[in-house]
């Protein structure tokens, strides 16, 4: 080996051995999936998390470093996933201080999609075997993922499982959304918006808001609801079904 | 935008103590989100700082599950072998949710308007 490329390599030691190299991994990686996501006019195939986490794998692969060793470093943004769902009670708050009247439908629309969406999934899971683990990362799927992720963990399912599912959830209903909607011909925008948000919580919402801002506001805030809703209920149909 | 930050991190941890000590089966993050929801509610408003941290978030929720999600590899195999049945699981609930939410949400709001 010569001087140099010997220097790379002690460079290369260092900082994989440090958080920077993660952080900066994780960052770019996404940075790269929103500028594809606004780039193709907010597309929902272009998912920005998506993008970054096939980016991520690609150069974990090329380096040949484990995952164990990548989120070491990146445990540092995995923490905000705390922080960031306390702070979803502000656009909830805003939500019911705006929609008050029409929140007791709201909330039994909320109910029975949550039911069907766990119900469901996890039905057709079973019925076509799939194992103990991935039936479990069923159960919170629906829910916004770092809400859905802190569920699971209490319920000893992987929150990785979980994360990638409520991605690949939103996605779906993203995409097949105002299809469906168009087939039932549902026509007021509020309804719209919050079936949307029920189904595909932040992704579902990104949708709706690039299609009528009225859909946005209350695809927000379903899935703002639906997250609460989806922590007090995930459990106890766990405990049940 | 620090006294909006210190607030947050203020409710996460009531929410982490009491989840811990007496509500095990609710993650404290999802009570500190209960309880900063309460607490907006008696006060009736949303102060600034608070209102740009809880925006910043939740405009960048996404890069917050990167690094969880990134797992999916150690997976692989498992997902692989029960493909179909993801899949299938999936795509079904997903559009069985919005058709619910959807006729539900119709049928009562023309309940509402046919009673008044």
């Amino acid at each position: 080996m010569n001087p140099s490329s010997l220097q790379i390599a002690e460079i290369w030691v260092y900082l994989s051995g440090s958080p920077l190299f993660a952080l900066i991994l994780t960052l770019t990686a996404y940075q790269v999936g929103s500028y594809l996501y606004q780039k193709t006019d907010k597309y929902p195939l272009a998912n920005p998390v998506a993008i970054a986490v096939i980016l991520v794998a690609i150069a974990l692969y090329l380096v040949d470093m484990p995952y164990q060793k990548y989120f070491e470093g990146a445990q540092f943004v995995h923490f905000l996933l705390g922080t960031a769902t306390v702070s979803l009670a502000v656009p909830i708050y805003r939500g019911i201080a705006v929609l008050k009247t029409r929140l007791v439908p709201l909330m039994i629309a909320l109910l029975c999609g949550g039911i069907v969406s766990i119900v469901s999934a996890v039905g057709v899971a079973t019925f076509m075997g799939a194992d103990s683990a991935i039936i479990g990362a069923f159960y919170p799927k629906s829910v916004t993922a770092p809400i859905a992720m802190g569920v699971a963990e209490r319920l000893g399912v992987s929150p990785t499982l979980t994360a990638v599912f409520a991605v690949v959830t939103g996605i779906l209903g993203a995409v097949l959304g105002s299809s469906i909607l168009n087939l039932l011909g549902m026509k007021a925008w509020w309804q719209r918006g919050f079936a949307m948000g029920v189904a595909a919580h932040g992704i579902g919402t990104s949708r709706a808001f690039a299609v009528h801002p009225e859909a946005g506001t209350y695809a927000s805030l379903a899935m703002g609801l639906h997250g609460i809703l989806g922590a007090l209920l995930i459990p106890l149909l766990k405990s049940y079904l | 935008m620090i006294p909006g930050l210190v607030q947050i991190l203020l409710w996460q941890g009531v929410g982490e103590l009491i989840s811990h000590f007496f509500l095990p089966v609710l993650p404290g993050p999802v009570l500190g989100l209960i309880f900063l929801l309460v607490f907006l509610m008696i006060k009736g408003q949303v102060n600034q700082s608070l209102a740009l941290v809880s925006d910043a978030f939740s405009q960048h929720l996404g890069v917050l599950f990167v690094p969880a999600a990134v797992g999916v590899i150690l997976f692989l195999p498992q997902l692989k072998a029960h493909a179909l049945a993801v899949i299938s699981a999936l795509l079904i609930s997903v559009v069985l949710t919005i058709v619910t939410t959807a006729l539900v949400l119709r049928f009562l709001a023309k309940k509402g308007a046919d009673e008044s």
